[in-house]
Parts: C-alpha cells; structure tokens; sequence
C-alpha cells in the first residue's frame, strides 16, 4: 500500500513535469500544444544516445538543449504564422508536427522498446523505512520537485517571468507597455519544450522509451492541466499528484477503471468547472 | 439542371472510381473502404467545417458503430441476420449517444470542446476495452456474419462479386464485389444529403453562429440547439460509418475508438477540404490510397504515416482550405474579378 502511493506519487511527478511545460505554454500562448509529448520524446531518445555514448547526466544535459533548439526551429518555421489564427487551427498544426516527429523517430529507431541503464550510483533501492523504494526513482522525484521550484521562480523573480504573468492576463496591454510578446512567447515555448526533453531523458529509465510514449504520456497530461486548471502553475502540480494517485488507488482497488477514472475526473471537471480547480474562469472562451 | 448535374457527377465518379485506382496500384476493396471510413469524414466536416467545432473524438461513435453493428448480428439478434437490421440498431444507438454528448458538449468552445469530446471518446474506449464478456477486449470482435441485404422478396449476399468482365489495365468487374455497390449507393445519398443540409437554411444559421455566435443570438436563434443537432447528425452518420466497416469486414476492434482514429478523421477531412462537400471525401481517398500503395513498398513501407503528417502539415501552412477548398477559393476569387470587371457596365459600383 504505501508503496504504491508511492509510486502514484512519482508516476504524479512525471505528469507534473509534463503538464508544467503545457500550462506555463497555454497560459502564455494560449496554445494547447499537441506536439508536447513529441518534445518528450525527443528528449527520451536523445537522453538515449547521449547516455550511451557519454553518461546520464550528459544525457539529461543535452536532452532539454536539443528539445529547445528544435521548439524554437519550430516556433520560427511553423507556429508563428499561426499566433493570431483561431485555437483549433493551432491544435491542428501541433498535432501534424506530433505525428510527423513521432515517426520520424520511429524511422530511425525503429519501433522497438528502449532503455538504458543507469550508473551504479542511482541503482538499487533505498530503504525508506515503510518500504525500500528504487534509488534512482526517488532521485527522479527529488529532481522534478526542484525542476518545479525553478521554474516558479523564474516566474515569478526574472524579468520575463514578468512579461508572462502579465501576459497571461492581458497580452495587448503588455505589447502597449513595451513588453516584447513576441519574444517572451518563444522563449516560453522553448522552455516549455525544455521542460518536456529533459522529462523525456530522466524518466526513461523508470518508464521506458518508443516513438509512441510521448503520446502515450500527452494525454493524461491533458487531463492534469485541465483538473488543475489551463494555465494554472500550481494547477497543474496539483492536478498531476492528484492523478497520478487516482491512477494508482485504482489499480490497487479496480483495475479495470484505473484508465477510465481520470478521463471521467476530466469530462467532470470541465463539464461543471472548465476553467479547472485552480484556473481563472475569465479564459474560458478564449 | 443544376441538381442532375450534382447526381451525375457524383454516380459517375462513383461507378468509374474502383477501376480508375487498379492502375494507380489500388484495387476495388480499397476503394468499398475509402467510401465507408469517408462518410465519417463527411460528418465530421459538418462540426469542423460548417458549425466550427473541432471534435476530437469522434472515433466513439465510430468504433461504437461498429461494434453495434456486429452484436446485432451476434448477440442481439442473431435469429435476423440483416445488414439493415444492424445498420439500424448501429444508427440509432449511436444517434442517441451521440445527441447526450452533444448536449454535454456543445457549450464550450474551441479547445475545452476539443478536450472534451477527447475525455468522452477516451471513456468509450476504455470501456469497451475492459467490457469483455461483450466485447472481448483487446481481442476484438470477429463474426462470421450471414448477414445480408434483404430488398423485397430477395436477398443479396453482399460478398458475392460480379460477374466476369475484363477491363484491360482497369482490372476485371470480378474483382468488385456487391458491397462496394451498396457503399456507393449509401455514399450518394450521404452527399445528397449533406448538400441539402448545407444549403438549407439549418446550413446557414450554421455558418452564421461559427462566424459570430453573439450576434446570431441576438437575431433570435438559439446556436446551443444548432449545435446540438450538428453534432447529433454528424455522429449519426459517423455511426453508420462504423456499422458498414464492421459488417463489411466482418471484424472490428478497439482500435476504432483509438485517439489516433479520432485524429485520422481531422487529418482526411482538413487535408480534402473542410467547408467543400466532396473535400473529406477526396482527403480520406488520398491519405487511405497513400497508405496502401506506400505501406506496400519495401522501402518505405513503415514510413506512410510519417508521409501522412507531412502531407498534413503542408495542407495546413500552405493550402489552409484544403486540396479542394483552395481549389474553389481560387474559383471564387476568378469570379469576383470577373464581377468587378463587368459590373461598370452594369451600373453599379
């Protein structure tokens, strides 16, 4: 039992990760990006190479780097002709390139299943006490909450987390005052993209790689941003530890509804509340 | 005239379309297939290109299609094999389930729709994915189905083929059988369908509340039943999408409730055109025909999908209405010069 809330929580954590890049996205471009889970797995696979072939932590240097080179590539080719377009044209646009990255890899990598080993130094388990836990998986649930720290306070303290909030809240005012939206708006994408490779290369240790993960992951990340609330930094927190326990309370009491629960938690939430638990209502019809 | 000629296209493209693709390298399967996962393009054209909804789960109702169709045959009604019988049972349910989500849906816009309609669609799969003792899970349905077509006093058994011809390079009429006919048949009158709603005045009030829904309300008309009954019929006839592809291929699985189906109707009707009636139509023929002839080819053969995001991603950046949608943009635009050009002589500005 409490090694499964455990892992409930730390499977929350990779949700959390995941949807963070998503929510700070939405909030600053008010764009659901569908190509998400395609930066995670670019981040998997590059964390895959460079692993192989240098060392983990290179591995999860490199990933976040190549992930926002690429995110960038494709704020300047693709997705700025579609800023000012409505939300569904920009839905469309991210799902192509999701499907065009995803099979790009599964050309070059083949479909297979992939993992890599870990160094000596996070293998084993630790004893927790209640329970002895995997050591890189608690390495893994250590890192995300630091991830979530920074990210909160580059928010929140730097220039640019500035422009962010504001513009979050109201984008033209900012333009107005001077702030550069535009630019704000690709380094956000970058980081959000960031954010998702370096996810993609820490947690495929723990979670294994295919070229179909990073949709795989993208989904339930939905669900999380949508329970905390599109937009919503400590939403999408929140709303991650909260489905990574549903999913894994009901593995252990029904598991036949263990997929089921957080796609009816999903319908609920925005059927009675779309803008989420955390989220400001005023964006609903954006 | 304008009517007849509508009908006469339409039968023609129809009745010459399983030999036109033997020489491309298709063959008259591919095309009775291309029609059926069509009409669910077709529908889904209703919500995206005319009422603006993106939906982005209407693999449900195609999926549930399906399986309807072939429990009808199976456990339902067993005694009765009938294609009209389980085409039938397939449309109604799915018509029904179709209108509740609508009424749950429809209130909300762009991507919290969009995210709706997934977290629905989502629900079905995995409920048909864990209700095995009805569905049989993972495994998916497979039903020797004697079903037929009854018309009148006879019955047609819809696998047969028809008889000997040979076409030279457009094959032999053998190889078609009577269920690309009937797929045909249905498909007509589907298009017919879809013409008239679209020019009614139901299309127009339509068009006006995706181009400004606030003030559509202030002329009087309530755009939440609009909506409402755009997604019910655009899931009625997904539905009958997903009975005919179970009946015809005596199988189904949960793949058809999958993401990736629900993404697969996006992708036919945006890249044939959305907001042009035979657009889905052309969108699903291309991408399904690509498909085949690439995952054929040992070279490329895993790569089709990838050659379908490519294809997909162009339409998007550089033909946003489409193959056909551009097509007619280009028509109008010709026609407006034309307009200008002679309306001095008219008199007018």
């Amino acid at each position: 039992m409490p090694g499964q809330l455990l892992d409930g929580f730390i499977r929350g954590l990779l949700y959390v990760a995941i949807a963070l890049g998503l929510t700070i996205v939405f909030g600053m471009l008010r764009l659901v990006n569908f190509a998400h889970g395609a930066f995670y797995i670019i981040g998997a696979y590059v964390g895959l190479v460079v692993t192989e072939h240098v060392g983990l932590l290179a591995g999860i240097i490199a990933a976040p780097i190549a992930v926002a080179l690429f995110a960038i590539a494709f704020d300047f080719a693709l997705l700025r002709r579609f800023y000012d377009k409505e939300p569904t044209a920009q839905i469309l646009v991210t799902f192509g390139v999701a499907i065009v990255v995803e099979e790009t890899l599964r050309l070059i990598f083949t479909g297979t299943t992939r993992t890599y080993v870990v160094p000596a130094w996070v293998q084993g388990s630790l004893n927790l006490g209640f329970t002895q836990y995997p050591t890189y998986r608690i390495a893994f649930g250590l890192g995300v909450i630091v991830l979530v720290i920074a990210v909160w306070l580059f928010i929140q303290r730097t220039n640019y987390g500035l422009i962010v909030r504001a513009g979050v809240r109201d984008r033209t005012m900012v333009q107005l005052l001077g702030g550069n939206v535009r630019q704000a708006s690709t380094v956000i994408f970058a980081l959000g993209a960031a954010l998702a490779g370096l996810v993609g290369a820490a947690a495929s240790p723990i979670y294994s790689i295919d070229p179909g993960k990073g949709f795989e992951f993208l989904v339930p990340s939905f669900v999380v941003v949508v329970i905390g609330g599109l937009g919503s930094f400590w939403g999408a927190v929140l709303g991650g530890l909260l489905v990574g326990e549903l999913q894994s309370l009901t593995t252990l009491f029904l598991p036949a509804a263990s997929d089921l629960v957080i796609y009816v938690a999903m319908a609920l939430v925005l059927l009675v509340k779309p803008s989420g638990l955390f989220g400001e209502s005023e964006v609903i019809r954006g | 005239m304008k009517q007849v000629g509508f009908y006469g296209f339409t039968a023609l493209g129809l009745l010459l379309f399983p030999f036109a693709i033997h020489p491309i390298g298709g063959y008259p399967g591919l095309a009775t297939e291309i029609l059926i996962v069509g009409i669910a393009a077709i529908g889904f054209n209703l919500l995206l290109g005319y009422a603006g909804l993106l939906s982005y789960g209407q693999a449900m109702f195609y999926g549930v299609g399906s399986y309807m169709a072939l429990l009808t045959v199976q456990r339902f009604f067993p005694q009765w094999p009938s294609i009209w019988l389980s085409l039938l049972v397939a449309i109604v349910f799915v018509t029904v389930m179709a209108l509740v989500i609508g009424l749950l849906t429809v209130r909300l816009y762009g991507i919290y729709f969009a995210l709706l309609t997934l977290a629905f669609a989502q629900m079905f799969y995995f409920i048909v994915f864990q209700w095995k003792s009805l569905t049989r899970g993972d495994d998916g349905l497979q039903v020797i189905t004697n079903a037929t077509l009854q018309l009148g006093f006879t019955s047609i058994d819809l696998t047969r083929t028809f008889p000997d011809f040979e076409l030279g390079p457009f094959g032999n009429l053998h190889d078609v059988h009577y269920w690309y006919a009937f797929a045909a048949i249905i498909t007509l009158v589907v298009l017919a369908f879809m013409r008239a709603l679209i020019r009614s005045q139901f299309g127009e009030i339509l068009a006006a509340i995706r181009e400004n829904e606030e003030r559509s309300t202030f002329v009087g008309f309530d755009p939440l039943r609009y909506k409402v009954a755009a997604f019910t019929i655009a899931g009625m006839l997904t539905g009958l999408s997903g009975g005919l592809k179970g009946l015809y291929e005596a199988s189904t699985g949960v793949d058809t409730l999958s993401i990736d189906m629900s993404g697969s109707f996006v992708i036919f009707a945006v890249v044939g055109g959305i907001k042009t009636l035979f657009g889905p139509l052309v969108g699903t023929g291309l991408i399904m025909y690509l498909q085949n002839v690439v995952s054929g080819n040992p070279v490329f053969g895993n790569g089709w999908r990838l050659i379908e995001g490519l294809i997909f991603v162009a339409v998007i950046v550089f033909l946003p209405g489409g193959l056909l949608g551009s097509f007619k943009k280009k028509r109008a635009h010709a026609a407006l010069a034309n307009a200008v050009r002679v309306s001095p002589v008219e008199g007018r500005p």
